[in-house]
């Protein structure tokens, strides 16, 4: 492992815990734009995370430890995540690190614990966000792995880091492939995200929540770093559409200089992406929950679609 | 030297069979240690053998019993073969130290002794069966695993439902070893020797080879040929599972194995029959396994689909060699055999501690337990780390196997052509499918079993086993661990390149995010903590009604899959008034079907007992009429015999 490397491995995770509550706010203020209310401010999501660390952290009599180190694994493994994404500066990639499938599956470890610490205090709220996350993320898990091979098949590689350096010598504009990819991507987006139409970030209503559900029983620090990572969850999936699609400004060498246009040219391309997010979640209503397999069947034969005619014609 | 020590390491298990028969006079606990001693003394003999030959790659073979020419009992050891012996030798020790406590805990006084007796021989019957050098010594000790194995699932004969499995068993394992006996009989009849060598290519060898893969099917647990395994794997005592589940279903992947790179030249359509038969299997031994509320039957469910996942490696090896592409047949090889190798661990794992919650409730139904967190945390931990391995998570070995299955799957998009690479984009999308839904049968089991309140007085009751009964699956579960983290150096000991990530060094920064966050809210993050009651809407107290239940748990993929369950729901209602608004009575019912059973297994029974009842009315039981038969039969033969000169 070598300097820079090193360097990569601290700037990014830095980066990346600071900025990502940024763009859960950002989301928050276009939908409230769109309802007709001014909305909180965009460094609200930080004030919060703030104030929960002050708080107690209030454990159910029935939990374990589950309860107690699921919100630790779920930053730690989202946090590796997001290394294999780099924001600004891709260096060269280290004994796999950036495999792409590696990177599915350290969501998924995440997502593992949080199912078991919905389940582990007895409330029939855990247990119905387990159930439901775990049956979203397992019939979207195709349509991901399906998207995943697309970009593996296109960019010759199954490393993320070479598929940035790639789309990032190759500059703009993407080809028609990849806007397509990018569709895709974003449906992938929306769903492990946790967002309308498949869940409702907002509530707590128990007819919508599914990661809210979750979650429930957490409270405190805890609850501040389930926050934070979701919000890091959804900064490195943006992260992976941008670099892919509108690779402007991503470096692969290590100058302040670009470095920091890069940076800049990182957050103003995220604020648009989060005020799509935030349009997008504004013009539809939730699904029914078992309407979902049906938005899922179709986004999978999209996906399959373009990747047939596209990638194989 | 080496074939010395291992005659050593079979003169052990033989010892470990005669000690608790010789010592069957009086019920003792010393001789049914000694035989699990003698268990674990020649599994870690067997295993630093198998060991010493994988990494130095020597080959050891001789003859042990010659009575005619072109007849013998011989065997021989190479790395293929040296790698199941190390599988079958982790498996068994561990297995062994677990069963020298649980199976003092059982009923049956002195049966007990032949259980020890008969474990070892059919440990001894399995080592064989790897180590056999041509067919016939293959067959014979293949026949041999299945008797040892139908005594086992046996043990507990005096319970109803353990008789019907035994004689499910039964069937199937002979109906198994029928084909393979048909197949080895046909390769006889082409080559003219039991040799495992090189058959060539000829219209028999096809038919030997579907024969050997029914065979070998049946035995490994494939759909549709399935059905023993969630009969068997309840109704036989815990050790015996887990050496069923983790060792028997690998012998016939092995025997598979030994047949397609020694002794056929697989053509490409026997990779596609291999790997869509796995890929079914895996996709519905998954969804079924997630329908299971009886935590042995849910284990065995999700072996059907291990072994699924291994048959995708298999065909796509098979494929890939037919394209001429000898390093993605590698690396699909590599995930076969890598994921046997884990299965065999984690499966194992999984059901020792299976056993020991169902030997501390008293209930195998997962919807009776709970909170079992709190009473058995050792159990709890080591169930643990089984589901984060089966569920295919990083950094354990799970995911270590599948991950080099999904390299395989994506380095062959580039390269194949263009109506295959839309089977294999089928194929990998339902492997991603199976792998997440996997992830949500074991969450549904660890939170069903260990998490909430106890959902029955049994579990409240329940305690923590012993001390060997923890023994046997910690050293697995670090096996788990260990296979993982150091997945990508061990490819490179054993002198293998692959494209592996490499799990250490991600164990590693996930520990270290772990500890930075833990010290950084130390010291920033208030440190006060209240325990008080789950919220619940302003209830008094939380009871263990209000939990989610295993049934709930699932019930969204049991509705999204409801076309492959094809469940059947039924509601008839009768109203007082014409507006259908007044509720006289009504009933509503489901009811699950059991696919194979009913649309496969059931007619094949029907028909042939109506085949038997026509046939049976030829025995009138009337000495003339025989007599007639006879007649008849002989002028035929006669006629026959005229006619071929």
């Amino acid at each position: 492992m070598n300097l820079s490397f090193g360097l990569y491995l601290v700037l990014n995770t830095a980066a990346v815990l600071l900025i990502a509550p940024l763009f859960v706010s950002i989301i928050k203020k276009v939908k409230a734009w769109t309802q007709g209310r001014s909305g909180p401010s965009v460094f609200q999501t930080y004030f919060t995370l703030a104030k929960l660390l002050k708080k107690e952290t209030v454990y159910s009599s029935h939990s374990s430890w589950v309860m107690r180190l699921t919100p630790y694994v779920s930053i730690a493994a989202v946090l590796v995540a997001a290394l294999f994404v780099p924001l600004v500066f891709v260096p060269e990639p280290v004994g796999g690190i950036g495999n792409i499938i590696l990177l599915l599956y350290l969501l998924a470890l995440a997502r593992f614990f949080m199912a078991l610490a919905g389940l582990d205090a007895g409330s029939s709220f855990g247990g119905m966000g387990s159930s439901r996350e775990m049956s979203i993320s397992a019939i979207i898990e195709p349509t991901t792995i399906i998207v995943f091979a697309a970009l593996v098949f296109v960019f010759k590689s199954l490393n993320v880091f070479d598929m940035f350096a790639a789309s990032a010598a190759a500059g703009a504009p993407a080809t028609p492939t990849l806007i397509l990819l990018g569709i895709s991507l974003f449906i992938i987006l929306v769903v492990e995200t946790s967002r309308i139409p498949v869940d409702n970030p907002e509530t707590h209503l128990e007819l919508t929540m599914i990661h809210e559900g979750m979650i429930l029983e957490q409270s405190g620090k805890n609850l501040a770093l389930m926050e934070l990572s979701a919000a890091v969850k959804l900064t490195l999936l943006m992260a992976l559409l941008l670099n892919l699609i509108v690779p402007f400004g991503l470096t692969t060498t290590l100058a302040i200089g670009t470095i920091a246009v890069a940076a800049v040219l990182f957050v103003l391309k995220a604020t648009v992406l989060a005020g799509i997010i935030g349009l997008f979640e504004s013009s539809m209503a939730k699904m029914r929950f078992f309407r979902l397999p049906s938005l899922f069947a179709m986004a999978f034969f999209f996906s399959t679609l373009i990747i047939i005619i596209e990638v194989f014609a | 030297m080496i074939d010395g020590l291992f005659i050593l390491s079979l003169g052990i298990f033989v010892l470990g069979v005669l000690l608790p028969l010789a010592g069957s006079w009086k019920d003792l606990r010393i001789f049914r240690a000694g035989s699990h001693l003698c268990t674990i003394a020649g599994s870690v003999l067997l295993g630093a053998i198998s060991l010493f030959l994988l990494l130095t790659g020597n080959d050891v073979a001789w003859t042990a019993y010659q009575p005619v020419a072109g007849f013998s009992l011989s065997f021989a050891i190479d790395r293929l073969s040296a790698f199941f012996l190390l599988l079958i030798s982790v498996v068994s020790a561990c297995v062994a130290l677990y069963a020298a406590e649980y199976n003092e805990h059982l009923e049956g006084g002195l049966r007990r002794n032949l259980l020890s007796a008969c474990t070892n021989l059919f440990i001894l019957s399995m080592v064989l069966v790897v180590a056999s050098a041509n067919t016939f010594s293959f067959l014979f000790f293949w026949e041999l695993m299945a008797g040892c194995s139908f005594l086992l699932v046996m043990y507990d004969y005096s319970h109803s439902a353990t008789r019907k499995a035994g004689l499910f068993y039964f069937v199937m394992t002979h109906l198994s070893t029928l084909f393979v006996l048909l197949g080895i009989v046909l390769l006889f009849s082409s080559t003219g020797s039991f040799a495992l060598a090189p058959a060539g290519v000829s219209p028999v060898s096809v038919i030997a080879f579907l024969a050997l893969l029914i065979g070998f099917s049946i035995k490994a647990g494939i759909i549709p040929f399935h059905k023993w395994l969630p009969y068997a794997h309840p109704a036989s005592p815990t050790p015996i599972s887990a050496l069923m589940s983790g060792v028997m279903l690998k012998i016939a992947v092995y025997g598979l194995l030994r047949f397609l790179l020694d002794v056929f030249s697989p053509e490409l359509w026997w990779g596609i029959l291999i790997l869509v038969m796995g890929t079914v299997t895996a996709v519905l031994g998954i969804i079924y396994a997630l329908k299971e509320y009886d935590i042995k039957a849910m284990l065995a469910y999700s072996s059907i689909e291990n072994t699924g996942i291994i048959f995708m490696g298999i065909g796509l090896y098979v494929i890939f060699s037919s394209y001429q592409l000898p390093d993605l047949a590698l690396i699909s090889l590599l995930s076969a055999l890598f994921h046997a190798l884990n299965h065999a661990m984690f499966k194992s794992l999984l059901f020792l501690t299976a056993g020991s919650v169902v030997h501390a409730t008293h209930t195998r139904d997962i919807e009776k337990m709970g909170g079992l967190i709190h009473r058995m945390p050792s159990t709890a931990g080591l169930f643990f780390v089984g589901a984060l391995a089966i569920a295919a998570l990083p950094p354990l070995n799970g995911f270590a196997s599948e991950v080099l299955l999904f390299i395989s799957f994506f380095s062959s998009i580039a390269v194949a052509d263009p109506l295959f690479k839309v089977l294999l984009f089928l194929c990998l999308g339902l492997f991603a499918l199976t792998s997440a839904l996997s992830a949500a049968c074991f969450v549904k089991a660890f939170g069903s079993v260990f998490l909430a309140l106890p959902r029955s007085p049994e579990s409240g009751r329940a305690e923590e086993v012993p001390f060997l009964m923890l023994l046997g699956p910690a050293l697995l579960a670090s096996a788990c661990i260990l296979l993982g983290l150091f997945a990508a150096q061990l490819f490179l000991v054993a002198g293998f390149t692959v494209p592996m990530p490499d799990l250490f060094l991600v164990g590693l920064l996930l520990l270290a995010m772990l500890v930075l966050t833990f010290a950084a809210l130390f010291f920033t993050a208030s440190r006060d903590v209240r325990i008080t009651e789950t919220w619940g809407c302003g209830t008094l107290s939380q009871q263990p009604a209000m939990e989610y239940s295993g049934h709930g748990f699932s019930e969204p993929i049991d509705i999204i899959f409801s076309t492959v369950y094809r469940t059947k729901m039924k509601n008839e209602r009768t109203f007082f008034d014409q507006k259908n608004c007044i509720f006289a009575e009504g009933k509503a019912g489901i009811r699950l079907i059991r696919v194979f059973e009913e649309y496969l297994y059931l007619p094949v029974a029907r028909a042939s007992y109506a085949a038997a009842e026509t046939v049976s009315r030829l025995q009138s039981g009337c000495l003339d009429t025989y007599l007639l038969y006879v007649f008849c039969a002989v002028i035929a033969v006669i006629v026959f015999l005229g006619w071929l000169a």
